[in-house]
């Protein structure tokens, strides 16, 4: 559950998104800026996270007051030894923390550090990461908290979806991809399996919300409903004229969890003007390239 | 023997009712309480709590009534009572060092051979360690329900006896007392006594927490729970009486003190509390109920929604609020206008300057987009949908304790939303998947 700390909205004096290249840092910046809001920007160009100076660097462009969001990551981090750099760049950041007197900080995290049988999933669920992708954030998560004093938020997303995803993972950005080449969308056995997906633009949203009211503590990112990837495709192949469904024989056993469920009412009591895009029409944004 | 004086110490809700029905039975009663002016108040008929049949039963019984400020009368009694209600925190836990203070305070000017019964809720191992004579001190489970209080005082189903030594005979005095209510009497050690209070409270929670449950799953694959209530009452190891009612998660304070007082215990000793974790969770996921159906069918689509509330108090027939769901709702309604009316709370208990004081329950419905009963209120039964339709601006009215007639609702035209059952839409009206709700007696 978030806590305000700025109990009436306030537009922070400067945030430093550190990953903001990527697919969710450059949306976040994006809606800051149309937010009004002073943002630098770090992409790997500017601050390599794993170059032996990182902390020095990043500790020379911080400056006391600033808000920072850390969205840098080689994600998935399926090996230990991407575990070992995702931890080590995070080291780099805690290292510049530590000697900064930042505002406030927000952790961009995944629901992958929840225990797998949640259901439904809230922020009080239990955090028992069975991935050492899950592992990784919720260890980073604890040293983000251990090296500021300031109003630490963590943010934990499920799966996100939009135009611009790099990765292609079994989905609504794979089944768009597949629909736009006129190539089938391909669903394993019954797709019958359900889970929640966030769209972009909310997830970029929900940062500059939880920015201006320097909220601390943790807040799923989830919209509350699970639709079956057998929906999904179906929906996705309304949107492209002549894109059919097949089905493919499942890779593997049948996932242990079959369908996952949120329940966003924490979200509800903490941004209660804020909702959620629905899936129909944030695959519709998605296809327009928005 | 003659017939024994009785003294309750402490004229909060467990006190006064206590006192009155202890009236009832034909003895004389010293109810004593350090705050004069709510002595005085009591006194003269302004009584603080309210309860069905409590003003009625005080009138008849007022005779063998005193009601005193000052410890001094407690001296003549045979059997003083602590009865003082025990206050809870955010989290459910005790404040006990009141209790101990009026027990200090009361014990000393106690004749020689007078018994002290502690009815409070207190945790095992309380009366145990009081600096009392044991063969004097008994500890006696109360079952106060609010809204019920004045029934449950003077018709108990049973007394549970917490004592020094389970096999002696209780004092004449306090036997002679109890024997008047006409029930079974089981003594047992304190500590057992004291962990039965709180067992049958688990009991209660697990009760409704299944209801619950199973209440939200009827909501969402087509069945109606009341049409399922029926079949389990019937059956004997569930039981007529048994807490079968869905609701907006525990409240009230005194069942949430024994879930607290049980997870504290198990942290203290090692023993599993899984399943007591679980019923404060199911608890909290019910609270929010009436927020997450606003949000998804109201609030969702119209940033200047305006809510209607029916009820304040955390039941019917009550002034408490404490833990009460309605107040829980109100501080995440602070972003739109709401109309409220309460037949006993006052609106001021609310203090949101979003919120306004309806003078009924129809004008608190007077151009809102959804009305909510979040209390169910006997004088709520009797809104008339058809006059609800021509007063509301929306069409959506939430009614989690079905106070209203559901078919009724969906002929004036409204959506009907009630725990237990998929919503019934007044633009299919009320028919095809959806079940036709059933009203059917509350329990509880």
């Amino acid at each position: 559950m978030l806590e305000h700390k700025n109990a009436i909205p306030a537009k922070p004096v400067r945030v430093v998104i550190i990953g903001a290249g990527g697919f969710v840092g450059s949306a976040i910046a994006r809606q800051l800026a149309a937010d009004g809001v002073s943002v630098l920007p770090l992409t790997r160009k500017e601050l390599d996270l794993l170059a032996d100076d990182a902390a020095a660097k990043l500790k020379g462009l911080l400056q006391p007051g600033d808000s920072i969001v850390m969205v840098s990551a080689i994600a998935p981090a399926k090996t230990v030894p991407g575990l070992i750099q995702n931890l080590e760049m995070a080291e780099a950041v805690c290292a510049a923390l530590s000697e900064t007197e930042i505002a406030h900080a927000v952790y961009i995290s995944s629901d992958a550090v929840y225990v797998d049988d949640a259901n439904p999933v809230t922020e009080r669920s239990y955090l028992a990461p069975s991935t050492i992708h899950g592992m990784m954030h919720a260890a980073r998560e604890l040293m983000l908290k251990s090296a500021t004093q300031a109003p630490v938020a963590m943010l934990r997303p499920t799966l996100i979806y939009g135009a611009a995803d790099p990765h292609n993972g079994y989905g609504p950005n794979r089944f768009r991809r597949q629909a736009a080449k006129g190539e089938p969308i391909l669903i394993f056995g019954e797709g019958e399996e359900r889970r929640d997906h966030v769209f972009i633009d909310d997830v970029a949203k929900l940062v500059s919300l939880v920015l201006f009211q320097r909220s601390a503590g943790a807040l799923n990112i989830a919209t509350g409903v699970s639709t079956s990837f057998c929906d999904i495709a179906h929906t996705v192949m309304k949107q492209f004229p002549g894109a059919v469904v097949k089905n493919q024989p499942r890779q593997g056993p049948r996932p242990h969890l079959l369908h996952r469920h949120f329940d966003i009412t924490n979200c509800l009591k903490t941004f209660p003007s804020f909702h959620y895009t629905q899936l129909e029409k944030g695959l519709a944004l998605s296809k327009a390239g928005v | 023997m003659s017939a024994p004086v009785i003294g309750f110490a402490g004229l909060t809700h467990l006190g006064l009712c206590s006192s009155v029905a202890a009236a009832s039975k034909g003895f004389h009663v010293v109810g004593y309480d350090g705050d004069s002016a709510r002595v005085k108040d009591i006194a003269e008929g302004r009584w603080p709590v309210s309860e069905p049949g409590l003003v009625e039963l005080a009138g008849a019984h007022g005779a063998r009534l005193a009601w005193r400020d000052d410890t001094g009368a407690l001296g003549l009694c045979d059997v003083v009572y602590i009865a003082s209600d025990v206050s809870t925190d955010d989290y459910g836990r005790s404040e006990l060092s009141e209790i101990v203070a009026l027990i200090d305070r009361v014990s000393t000017v106690l004749k020689q051979d007078a018994i002290l019964v502690v009815l409070c809720q207190v945790p095992p191992g309380f009366t145990r360690g009081l600096a009392f004579p044991p063969a004097r001190l008994y500890y006696q489970v109360e079952t106060l329900v609010f809204g019920r209080a004045v029934e449950r005082a003077t018709s108990p189903e049973r007394f549970v006896v917490g004592c020094a030594d389970p096999t002696a005979e209780l004092p004449e005095a306090f036997r002679q007392f109890l024997d008047a209510y006409g029930c079974p009497i089981l003594s047992m050690r304190y500590e057992s006594a004291e962990l039965a209070k709180i067992s049958i409270n688990c009991c209660l929670v697990a009760s409704i927490s299944v209801a619950n449950t199973m209440a939200e799953l009827c909501e969402k694959v087509g069945a109606d729970w009341f049409e399922i209530v029926p079949a389990l009452k019937l059956d004997k190891r569930i039981g007529q009486h048994a807490y079968l009612a869905p609701g907006l998660g525990v409240a009230g304070g005194n069942l949430e003190r024994d879930l607290a007082t049980v997870l504290c215990l198990a942290e203290n000793t090692g023993s599993d509390a899984g399943v007591i974790e679980s019923f404060v969770r199911s608890s909290h996921h019910c609270r929010d109920w009436v927020l997450r159906i606003l949000h998804e069918h109201v609030l969702s689509g119209r940033p200047d929604a305006a809510i209607g509330i029916l009820g304040l108090a955390y039941k019917e027939n009550t002034h408490s609020t404490k833990n009460s769901p309605s107040l829980a709702l109100m501080p995440h309604l602070k972003s739109w206008r709401v109309q409220m009316y309460d037949p006993v709370v006052p609106g001021g208990a609310v203090g949101q300057p979003n919120a306004v004081v309806a003078k009924s329950a129809l004008e608190a419905a007077r151009g809102m987009d959804a009305l909510v009963i979040m209390t169910p209120w006997p004088e709520f039964q009797k809104l008339n949908p058809i006059d609800l339709a021509k007063v509301l601006r929306g069409r959506v009215v939430l009614d989690p304790y079905r106070v209203l007639e559901g078919a009724a609702v969906v002929a004036a035209g409204l959506d009907y939303f009630a725990l237990g059952a998929p919503p019934l839409r007044a633009e299919s009206g009320g028919s095809s998947n959806d079940p036709v709700f059933v009203q059917t007696e509350r329990v509880g």
